[in-house]
């Protein structure tokens, strides 16, 4: 089946649904289709507690969230986007505001706003601890107000559609009849999310396996510093489940065995507050050095609410009880909650310039799959979410515009027979002996050591083997289902050979990095080298794996100093 | 220990029951058991999740009888050494335990749940006041994450497969009591039809199984009053 | 989930339950309502069989199907009142009370009627 629409938009999170508005809104004469494997609100942006961070009061500026912004990335942003979200992101919180977010207010009916690491005002705003949920429904429920935006529910992207150096659309099954569409497209929008699912111990939810970046990278689009993954401090044990940084933005301290806010010995002057990947680091130091507290799911740390009394906790962190008690059977009002550190954010990325074009005409990248890059070597809490609605925006105008002036080209039947071929005569249930939960669960140990908080060259290189090892044997995975429709078995196996090739990329990216920045630490190489490494890293795919490059960084205002917190 | 999973397979064609033995431990929920079947004992089981933190409602099911979400259900508190797992009632089956939402969701769009401002300003937005107080009158309302268990076990839409259903209506009576909103008499339009309101005739299972505890059937007891009053206004003037 | 469906008890609360029984108890007094029609139209053929199909039914014989359909015509009373007022939004937050009354008072009013409907039929004699 063909159909044809003059924008795609892929992934209905936060980045892709703000995307379909923005084009919507710029024509009504743009016939506009938004594309995604799951429903819209059940993507993962769902997932986000803590806020969305914009600059909305007195004694706050932009420069200052631009100067948090870039000093939290340890320098890797581009400057020029990093000023130019900061100056957006105010007016998406009002008009998501307008569309009947409900934001937290403070008595008088304003919109309020938190604490959160790494920025040094009050600048989260937030819908309790239900942020990103409020926040999709709120965009989900306005695109129902657009006629010319025609939703794709569950389907499955299985490739992009490349020639001559521009994006003519993609290839989808539509997963509750098994039939193979394509999607002919003026302008393509991937916002198909991170791929945190690369890891074991996440915060993410299971769709988030990187389809997006994958498929670009195998059309040949280049992966930006995909070397630099997020860990978030405070993951539940055992599930990994998300302690929002919300616990400490309201005041929740982190403790060791022996009771010791630690932090204290790390950043004595934001303490818990220090950005991320000093937290985490400090956290798993702990932890390495003995004072983590011991538990039948490994060692963890004390992430301490009780003195923050039951009525703020209901109020502020409904959720967040409700989690603690449901996955852990723990009433952070009565006992600390078991953190660990977490895989949490996919900083790397489809390279985009500040515009989310990527070096295909007519394609587009946004939110969490593009790297457009405004949060460097490590993103600030809340800032995501911000990213999302601001560059979902660009996105959606820029493919508006673009659209407004191009013609559609017709795709030649055989992409749409050869695509057909190889899903539906080679990979649907081919016979082999390898199973893709096996390679999936291997993968995950593999990232967990060897690609983990703190890295080393020797273990890195042992961990790249072995991802080639999965890969080869992945040639030989077994898909027991063979039925067409809904089919999941066959979906994880794309999943999983999804994830592999991003796994080479990352591991390639981290080996190669000799350097310490931001979320990628490593032993051998404490130290960030500016004189080096101020640079971003492009991955392109080629057969016999990636091929780097290095691009330079923006810089407009701000010179790489000391990251002291 | 080992408890057994009694799923309910479906297909395309063939409807069957087939078990499994899950090895348990401590805190484990429905969906790990899931998942463990999926990945060691048959592939090809078809369930849909994605979150697993009750938030993004894929994953809701039918066990012993009652629709819960699959992630947050501790497979222990279900007290039972069986589990018998179907698909939730009220949807057509896809496949195993995945159901078709495409007319629940088309339901939710019929009650116009968005925000209705005559001053939509797109280009330049104001920041709207509103007090806490103001926003507690429909917040738990707008909690509901569309898993359809409320849907699930309401008669009225065994009864009649167009009700619009205790989500759609809660939603709509969500942005009713939203002190933003201007479009109550479009929304009140969509809901006074044969197929909306006066459909429901109060069992309340949907407020007994929502595991976000929305209380659908308050909103649709709200909502009756509120079409009705609107209804013979209508008639009066 | 088809009708039929309704009156499944596995998995459902006191609430389905109570609405299912509701419905039911509805279809029995509409069956009575036929039959106390047609004891009525056989006026029109005549005193005799009026009284002497009046005779058969209002007996001890019969007492505990009498019975019976006073529970069900209570139930349905009693239970639909506390229906029209849930459904006015009136005491939606006191429900589950409002339900256990239904069937409390639904009990007691039985109670009090099958007495009296004893006297009636067999105590008098
Ligand atoms: C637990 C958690 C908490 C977080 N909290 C915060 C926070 O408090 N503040 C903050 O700023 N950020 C937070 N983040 C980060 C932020 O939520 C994400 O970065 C952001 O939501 C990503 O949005 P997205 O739109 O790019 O992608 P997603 O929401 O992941 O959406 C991806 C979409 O793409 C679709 N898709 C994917 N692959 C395919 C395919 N092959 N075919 C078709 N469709 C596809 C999916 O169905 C989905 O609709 C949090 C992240 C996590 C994990
Ligand atoms: S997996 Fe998201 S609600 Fe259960």
């Amino acid at each position: 089946m063909r159909v044809h629409h003059d924008i795609v938009i892929v992934g209905g999170g936060l980045a892709g649904l703000r995307a379909a508005i923005a084009a919507a809104e710029k024509s009504k004469k743009l016939s506009i289709a938004l594309i995604s494997k799951t429903y819209p609100i059940r993507c993962h942006s769902v997932c986000a507690e803590g806020g969305t961070a914009a600059v909305l009061r007195e004694g706050d500026s932009f420069d200052l969230h631009a100067w948090d912004t870039v000093k939290g990335a340890d320098f890797l942003a581009d400057q020029d986007a990093v000023e130019f979200f900061v100056r957006e992101s105010p007016k998406e919180i009002l008009r998501l505001d307008n569309w009947g977010c409900p934001w937290s207010r403070t008595e008088d009916g304003r919109i309020a706003q938190r604490a959160f690491g790494g920025q040094s005002f009050n600048r989260t705003v937030f819908a309790a601890d239900r942020t990103g949920f409020h926040e999709v429904h709120t965009l989900y429920e306005r695109t129902l107000m657009y006629p010319n935006i025609v939703r794709y529910d569950e389907y499955f992207m299985t490739n992009l559609v490349i020639e001559d150096g521009a994006a003519r659309g993609i290839i989808a099954i539509e997963l509750k009849s098994g039939d193979l569409v394509l999607f002919e497209a003026k302008a393509v929008i991937l916002a198909t999310g991170g791929a945190g699912r690369l890891f074991g111990f996440t915060t993410y939810s299971h769709q988030v396996t990187g389809d997006g970046m994958a498929i670009a990278y195998r059309c040949r689009v280049p992966l930006k510093d995909m070397e630099f993954f997020q860990f978030h401090p405070t993951g539940l044990v055992p599930s990994g489940i998300l302690m929002t940084e919300a616990c400490r933005g309201e005041g929740g301290y982190l403790r060791n065995k022996d009771g010791e806010r630690f932090m204290e010995r790390y950043a004595p002057e934001r303490m818990e507050l220090a950005p991320r990947d000093v937290v985490a680091r400090s956290m798993w130091r702990e932890i390495i050095e003995g004072r983590g507290i011991e538990s039948e799911y490994g060692p963890y740390i004390a992430l301490d609410l009780t003195h923050l009394g039951e009525e703020k906790i209901e109020e502020r962190l409904p959720l967040i009880r409700e989690a603690a008690k449901k996955f852990a059977g723990i009433d952070p009002v009565e006992e600390p909650i078991p953190v660990r550190p977490v895989a949490h954010y996919t900083m790397g990325g489809v390279h985009t310039n500040m515009w989310c074009e990527t070096p295909v005409k007519g394609l587009y990248a946004t939110g969490e799959v593009a790297c457009i890059s405004i949060h460097g070597a490590n993103r600030l809490g809340s800032n995501s979410t911000a990213e999302c609605l601001v560059f979902g925006r660009v996105a959606g105008e820029k493919a508006a515009e673009y659209a407004l002036s191009t013609e559609l080209r017709h795709v030649d039947d055989d992409i749409y027979r050869e695509e057909e071929k190889r899903i539906f005569d080679e990979f649907l249930g081919r016979s082999g002996d390898e199973s893709p939960y096996q390679i999936k669960k291997e993968l995950n140990e593999v990232m967990d050591s060897s690609f983990w908080i703190f890295r080393d060259g020797n273990g890195m290189k042992e961990g790249f083997k072995k991802i080639l090892e999965l890969k080869e044997r992945y040639r030989n995975v077994e898909i027991a289902d063979n039925t067409r429709k809904f089919n999941t078995d066959m979906i994880y196996a794309f999943e999983v050979g999804f994830m592999l090739d991003l796994a080479e990329a990352v591991a390639a990216g981290a080996i190669a990095r000799t350097e310490s920045r931001g979320a990628h630490y490593r032993l051998d190489y404490p130290e960030r080298d500016d004189e080096n490494w101020l640079k971003h890293t492009l991955a392109y795919y080629t057969p016999d794996g990636p091929k780097l490059e290095y691009i330079p960084v923006t810089i407009t205002k701000w010179q790489p100093v000391e990251r002291k917190y | 220990m080992k408890v057994i999973f009694n799923i309910r397979r479906f297909d395309g064609e063939k409807d069957y029951w087939q078990s499994f033995a899950v090895p348990v431990f401590r805190g484990m929920t429905l969906l790990e058991g899931l998942f463990y079947i999926k990945e060691n004992l048959d592939g090809s089981l078809a369930f849909r999740a994605s979150c697993r933190m009750g938030v993004c409602g894929s994953c809701a099911v039918k066990v012993n009888g009652k629709p819960v979400l699959a992630c947050e259900t501790q497979i222990s508190s279900v007290n039972s050494s069986k589990l018998d797992i179907e698909p939730i009632d009220n949807f057509r089956v896809i496949k195993d335990l995945v159901t078709d939402f495409e007319g629940f969701f088309r339901k939710h769009e019929a009650v116009k749940p968005y925000l209705i401002r005559n001053d939509d300003n797109y280009e330049n937005p104001v920041e709207l006041i509103q007090t806490p107080k103001q926003m507690k009158s429909y917040y738990t309302f707008s909690l509901c994450i569309k898993c359809g268990a409320c849907y699930s076990v309401c008669p009225a839409a065994a009864t009649r497969s167009d009700y619009l259903g205790p989500a759609a209506i809660t939603a709509a009576w969500r942005f009713i009591a939203d002190s933003r909103d201007e479009g109550k008499e479009e929304r009140y339009e969509a809901v006074c039809g044969d197929n909306g309101v006066w459909r429901c005739h109060f069992a309340a299972e949907c407020s007994e199984v929502c595991p976000k505890k929305v209380e659908p059937a308050k909103a649709v007891q709200k909502m009756r009053i509120r079409t009705a009053l609107h209804a013979i206004k209508k008639v009066i003037l | 989930m088809s009708v039929a469906d309704w009156f499944r008890v596995r998995g459902r609360s006191l609430q389905s339950i109570s609405f299912s029984l509701h419905r039911l108890t509805g279809l029995v007094l509409f069956i009575y309502l036929l039959m106390h029609l047609s004891y009525l139209t056989s006026l029109k053929l005549g005193k005799e069989v009026y009284e002497s199909l009046i005779a058969t039914t209002v007996s001890p014989a019969f007492l505990p199907f009498d019975i019976l359909l006073l529970l069900a015509t209570i139930f349905h009373g009693v239970n639909g009142i506390r229906v029209v007022l849930n459904e006015f939004g009136i005491g939606y937050e006191a429900r589950k009370a409002m339900l256990y009354a239904a069937y409390l008072i639904t009990a007691i009013l039985w109670i009090i009627a099958s007495v009296a409907m004893y006297n009636f039929v067999v105590g008098v004699r």
